[in-house]
């Protein structure tokens, strides 16, 4: 168990977490996440910075805990959510992953990603595109998600941008 | 396009118990073309907040209806909004959304101008072979015939015919006041800004900031994940400002004889409104370290009506929703079925760490594209504008709630304020006043009205208006 996470082990799992998200196994998609998981997609303040610190800036979204998250996921999927119904389907391809840091139980990997997004209900679709970082730590129940940022190029948004589309 | 009977399409008989909208309002594109040019390149709209601008040299961009604007501080500090395009070609000056700049250089053909607009060089001028009538024409960026402050929000005109701004806002400039007021030092922007579209009209987010009734219908699953949280702990969450289904009726107020008030909404001249609701002053609130300090700056009740929620709209374009968390918005209509919205975490300036973080938190929560409550918003606007062309049943039937009910004889609530309404009404949860947009719409008409006449008073006289309203505005500044 002293062996870090490989390169190709660690790009295995964003492909892992990507397909979850497309085949929208959200509660699968939730259980890769670790109890105190940060999930972060910052906003823009110019035209080239992304906001830095979420509690002094905004951000699109931010969720401190992975039941946060887990509110999150049953609102897609409530009937209860207007924006949600039907719900867009999408395709994830993550590419470019490299490991940045490597340390025992704590991986940092950043991939690059694109999500097409079709809305059947109004025939329209959206590309959305950025870079992710993500941090894998080890935990008894296999390696989670302990961080994830989502760096969103594309922060213009037509109406609707949920969890599962980015 | 065949002109447009703008009168017919309101059904407005108050004696009838009568108001009626016609979706046309929402889909013509003649009606869109007329609210350009008659109501937003004609009438006051709002355009920054001076804190976006607080140094010498700052600038920020933005739009006048489809003009682009910059509104610029001048060296002396003095502030000053422009048309953002060169004189010469047209081409636009400033490109980002906000800056710092001595010197404005048009990218095309390098004429400059200072920050107070006024010309500072003209390339080559000397070797141009320029007539003796190119000299006499001002080469100047071309100002806003009017811009005016108020308590840091920046407004502009296009039309020079307008009412001093103060008048404009009439009463509602209170509830600007009870906003600004919850620090000594006014409000601020949040860093970081977030855009987004959707497909509809830009009168349905007007309306939908005023509308208490859909709140129940269109938000039941942030309503059920604040029951998730409560039932199961904040913590790891965010503790929301709003309650949950469970909550909603649970707040104890003083029984003076108002305890079954939830709320209300006030209307103003010249088409401002605010609804509101009744908050009790308690820690789930930002303000709430403060709570102490600003009864003793301006009273119990005025304090008190820092902690209900509030959504005010400053007809036509900037809303400031006070409700779950503090959000600007800025409407910016595209086309009848396409609107821009900017939109800007607002907070007092000087908060403590925890009192911001917890509004971002509770923000980010509710509003936004990505928020658990806001997408449920925009996308029952796309569907209604979808029906927006229905010929069968054209007169919407949204406009009836509160009919019998709303008056213009104040109200418990406002009157503690000193506020005199156009029309206000109070009620429990399940009042859901609709009155509350006729002051939108009669505002609507009178501004459309205003301009088809003086449009057709001009044909009358021999010269055309049509082609020259915007234009003519402008040559005014020379």
């Amino acid at each position: 168990m002293s062996t870090a996470l490989t390169p190709a082990a660690a790009a295995e799992f964003l492909y892992r977490e990507a397909l979850l998200l497309d085949r929208q196994r959200f509660d699968d998609w939730v259980g890769l996440y670790a109890d105190d998981a940060v999930y972060w997609i910052p906003a823009w303040k110019s035209e080239h910075q992304l906001t830095d610190n979420p509690d002094t800036e905004l951000s699109l979204l931010y969720c401190a805990s992975r039941s946060a998250l887990v509110d999150r996921v049953w609102r897609l999927t409530s009937n209860l959510s207007v924006a949600s119904m039907p719900l867009a389907r999408t395709s994830h391809s993550v590419t470019n992953v490299l490991v940045e840091r490597a340390e025992g139980d704590c991986v940092e990997v950043c991939s690059s990603w694109s999500s097409h997004v079709y809305n059947p209900k109004y025939k329209s679709q959206h590309v959305y595109f950025g870079s992710y970082e993500h941090t894998l730590r080890r935990e008894d129940a296999g390696w989670k998600i302990a961080r994830k940022k989502i760096m969103l190029l594309n922060d213009f948004i037509p109406t609707v941008l949920d969890l599962y589309m980015v | 396009m065949d002109p447009i009977d703008v009168a017919s399409l309101l059904d407005d008989r108050p004696g009838d118990g009568v108001f009626r909208v016609h979706r046309g309002v929402f889909s013509d594109p003649r009606i869109f073309e007329l609210e350009m040019k008659y109501i937003f390149e004609a009438n006051w709209v709002f355009l920054g907040l001076t804190s976006q601008v607080p140094h010498p040299h700052d600038y920020l961009t933005t739009t006048v209806g489809r003009q682009p604007v910059v509104v610029m501080r001048d060296g002396e500090g003095n502030l000053n909004a422009f048309i953002n395009s060169c004189p010469h070609k047209g081409a636009k000056l400033c490109h980002l959304a906000q800056g710092n700049r001595k010197i404005h250089v048009c990218q095309y053909h390098s004429w400059s101008f200072d920050s107070a607009g006024r010309i500072r060089g003209l390339k080559f001028k000397e070797d141009g072979h320029y007539s003796p009538a190119f000299d006499d024409d001002s080469h100047d960026l071309p100002k806003l015939p009017r811009f005016e402050v108020y308590r840091g929000f920046m407004f502009g005109s296009m039309s020079d015919d307008v009412l001093p701004l103060g008048e404009y806002l009439g009463e509602a400039k209170t509830f600007i006041d009870i906003a600004v007021d919850t620090s000594p030092q006014g409000l601020e922007l949040v860093p970081g800004v977030v855009g987004f579209t959707y497909q509809g009209n830009w009168k349905l987010q007007l309306e939908n900031c005023s509308d208490q009734y859909h709140f129940t219908s269109t938000h039941p699953s942030y309503l059920r994940v604040l029951d998730r949280r409560a039932e199961r702990g904040w913590e790891g969450t965010v503790r929301a400002n709003v309650r949950g289904r469970g909550g909603r009726k649970a707040q104890q107020f003083p029984a003076d004889g108002l305890e079954h008030i939830a709320g209300g909404s006030t209307s103003f001249e010249h088409g401002h409104v605010l609804n509101w609701n009744r908050r009790t002053v308690n820690d789930s609130h930002p303000l709430y370290e403060r709570a102490e300090e600003l009864k003793e700056r301006f009273g119990e009740a005025r304090r008190d009506w820092m902690f209900n929620t509030r959504n005010l709209t400053l007809f036509p374009n900037v809303q400031i929703a006070e409700n779950a968390s503090s959000q600007l918005r800025v409407i910016r209509p595209i086309a009848p079925n396409k609107t821009e919205m900017l939109t800007y975490c607002i907070a007092p300036v000087g908060e403590s760490p925890s009192a911001r973080a917890q509004r971002i938190r509770q923000y980010e929560d509710f509003f936004n594209p990505s928020g658990l409550a806001t997408p449920d918003d925009t996308i029952n606007y796309e569907d209604c504008q979808d029906g927006h062309m229905n010929p069968l049943a054209p007169w919407l039937q949204g406009y009836a709630r509160g009919m019998t009910l709303a008056s213009g004889d104040g109200d418990p609530f406002i009157d503690k304020l000193g506020v005199k309404a156009l029309s206000s009404a109070i009620g429990g949860v399940e009042l859901g006043d609709e009155t509350i947009f006729h002051t939108y719409y009669r505002t609507w008409r009178r501004l459309l009205l205003k301009g088809l006449n003086a449009e057709r008073a001009a044909a009358r006289a021999g010269t055309n208006n049509t082609a020259s309203a915007p234009a003519g505005t402008m040559e005014t500044v020379r």
